[in-house]
């Protein structure tokens, strides 16, 4: 580790080089309280790239400084600069990274780097194991999240398995293959995980058909049935209930195709309601749950908005007058803004 | 101004604490003036990465509390035309790093409110942004190719300060927000993400500037905001995830670009705000009782200010 190494300036096999102080804006009259060793790294950095010099020394160098500081953007473009001019070994990078990625999940250049060595490796099923752990750690992580996305995307679009010289790298899909499980035990971690909800989506909508998924039918009354469930164990999820939305939007499907789901869910709980019979198409909320859900008032006031009958938008008024007064009360405005455009709708259809 | 003294525990315990309930102006100009004057600070080393930026958070917000005077005139632009990068043809966050777009539309934010713009090579300026664009739409920060929305903001947003709107590439720039965008309404950083308050103040303000709103579903962006706003008034970035005051810009600036403000609650929004200043010491922490820093206070100082007009 760097810690326990001597300061660049007292070893001889950096003798040759001289190094390069910082440019300060006020002459620190005070003595020198800042870090040493990150002084040294970096003079002795600023002097390596003035002189353009690409070497294994470097490579110490470089990741001595991303160390004490990941966020040093020059040392990272110029330590995967120096990995390339020497020929080192990117599977050796890699593996280097995993720890130091860990270690600074937040760091923009961390996941940067991962891309521009994933890129030319060309390996991103490892990879998919290694952002499972990683997200073990920050589960709602958006680099990690992101990086994930990009990888599906750009590994996993048709005929990106095969090479310059037309051999298949990897198997496509075996890329995809274990995707849907893995939100789903996201998910079953954290239901409110919005960044998993976001991923179901990424997968099943929004990067493409794959073999198996073909039957969109059959594909979007599983979703269906996926998000009403979760829904049913946690009422007040936004998260899901975002994706309900998003399904029936990207399927074009009405929202009122879905209100005899909403409705016990929207009013205070029914002591006499029998949970014997299983209705996977309308699961009922679950035991405990607090009712009723914001998130489905909000959603019937809009299903009835969509069908659009005076009586219907004068249900909906009353839904949105609740949310205003009493389940909703910091948003109290937005819910006034709904009610005034739903009269001026209305007056206009006359 | 005697208020407080910035550092010393002694000097603070004999005066009088002053209350959160107002925004502490004179304070946080003391703050962003002391920043540079801590150079012997290793934080202040580790952060050289964002120097320029930081000049750029801690007079705007100084300039939004009417003291743009606080800081020397001369010494800021003389240390912006030492970060210009001569080989790049932009500008860095520091002298003697390479030019990066984020710095380099810090650098044009500043010079333009120094009226100082004359410094530059504005041609040269506009060559460099404009070949830091990637085939996709989107534009990387610098030559290492990191790309996000984040870059194509300060793309945006430098050309249109240059008046150079006209030499970008528009439709294909459009086509990636367009492409960026989700189904919660709300847009992410690159293709596939999230949606993220923070992306969704570079998607829309880019999309603004260029004049092109129709590609924003107003009203589905507008309530997932809104959703934004926690019982403790404070703003979060994405669904389930904690308030920090640096939403109060990211939130606040798309809501006010969407004409909707008025749909969360603002006086507890400046509350939250208020309550994350140091009384002591000046400054905007993230939350209250955490430790300030100039971004937070811009963005702090930003928020309440857009809550006021």
């Amino acid at each position: 580790m760097s810690e326990t190494k001597p300061l660049y300036s007292k070893r001889p096999e950096w003798s040759d080089v001289v190094p390069v102080e910082q440019y300060e804006i006020v002459n620190p009259v005070a003595p020198i309280f800042y870090s040493e060793q990150y002084k040294d790294a970096t003079n002795y950095f600023r002097a390596i790239t003035k002189m353009g010099e690409k070497s294994p020394r470097v490579l110490e160098l470089t990741e001595s400084i991303i160390r004490q500081n990941p966020a040093h953007y020059t040392a990272w473009q110029y330590r995967y600069e120096t990995l390339c001019a020497t020929n080192a070994s990117l599977a050796d990078e890699l593996k280097l990274m995993d720890e130091i990625a860990i270690k600074h999940l937040k760091t923009y250049q961390v996941w940067h780097h991962r891309r521009l060595l994933l890129t030319t490796l060309r390996k991103p099923k490892p990879e998919l194991e290694f952002i499972k752990k990683v997200l073990h750690e920050d589960t709602k992580n958006y680099h990690t999240w992101s990086y994930r996305q990009w990888l599906l995307a750009h590994f996993g679009a048709d005929g990106a398995s095969i090479n310059k010289d037309g051999e298949e790298e990897y198997d496509l899909a075996d890329l995809w293959e274990g995707e849907l499980d893995f939100v789903d035990s996201m998910l079953n971690q954290d239901v409110r995980n919005n960044s998993a909800w976001h991923h179901r989506f990424f997968v099943v909508w929004g990067c493409g058909i794959r073999e198996g998924e073909q039957d969109r039918e059959r594909v979007f009354k599983r979703e269906l049935i996926y998000v009403k469930q979760n829904i049913s164990l946690a009422p007040n999820n936004p998260s899901a209930w975002n994706y309900l939305r998003g399904i029936l939007k990207s399927t074009k499907t009405p929202l009122s195709s879905v209100s005899t789901f909403v409705l016990p869910y929207t009013r205070p709980r029914d002591p006499t309601a029998s949970r014997d019979i299983v209705d996977l198409e309308n699961p009922p909320p679950s035991e405990g749950a607090d009712l009723p859900s914001v998130q489905a008032v909000e959603f019937l006031a809009d299903i009835l908005e969509e069908k659009g009958s005076e009586s219907d938008i004068n249900q909906a008024v009353e839904l949105w007058k609740s949310l205003a007064t009493e389940l909703d009360t910091i948003r109290r405005k937005y819910w006034e803004h709904r009610i005034r455009d739903a009269h001026l709708k209305l007056k206009a259809s006359k | 101004m005697a208020l407080t003294s910035t550092t010393s525990p002694q000097g603070s315990s004999s005066k009088e604490i002053p209350s959160t309930d107002t925004l502490l102006a004179d304070l946080h100009v003391q703050y962003i003036q002391n920043l540079g004057k801590s150079t012997s600070d290793l934080t202040y080393h580790l952060t050289a990465h964002l120097r320029l930026n930081a000049i750029y958070w801690g007079y705007t917000a100084l300039r939004i509390m009417g003291r743009g005077d606080a800081l020397d005139r001369d010494e800021m632009i003389d240390f912006v035309m030492r970060c210009w990068d001569d080989a790049e043809g932009g500008f860095a966050a520091h002298p003697g790093h390479d030019a990066h777009l984020l710095s380099t539309l810090s650098a044009i934010q500043i010079l333009i409110m120094q009226d100082a713009l004359d410094r530059i090579d504005v041609e040269r300026v506009v060559k460099f942004i404009l070949s830091l664009q990637a085939p996709s739409g989107v534009f990387m920060g610098d030559k290492w190719g990191e790309e996000d929305t984040r870059f194509l903001y300060c793309a945006v947003s430098a050309l249109s300060l240059l008046s150079s709107l006209h030499l970008l590439d528009q439709e294909r720039t459009v086509q990636y927000l367009i492409d960026c965008k989700n189904y919660d309404g709300g847009f992410g950083s690159v293709i596939g993400a999230e949606s993220h308050a923070a992306r969704v103040f570079v998607c829309v303000g880019a999309l603004a500037i260029l004049g092109r709103m129709d590609v924003v579903d107003e009203e589905t962006l507008g309530w997932w905001l809104a959703e934004r706003q926690l019982p403790n008034g404070g703003l979060n970035g994405r669904p389930e995830k904690l308030e920090d005051v640096c939403y109060s810009f990211w939130v606040l600036s798309a809501m006010a670009i969407l004409k909707k403000v008025g749909w969360i609650d603002e006086k507890k929004l400046v509350a939250f705000i208020l309550s994350a200043q140091d009384p002591e010491g000046g400054g905007i922490a993230d939350r209250p009782g955490d430790m300030p820093d100039v971004f937070h206070t811009l963005f702090g100082v930003a928020g309440e200010w857009i809550l006021c007009f």
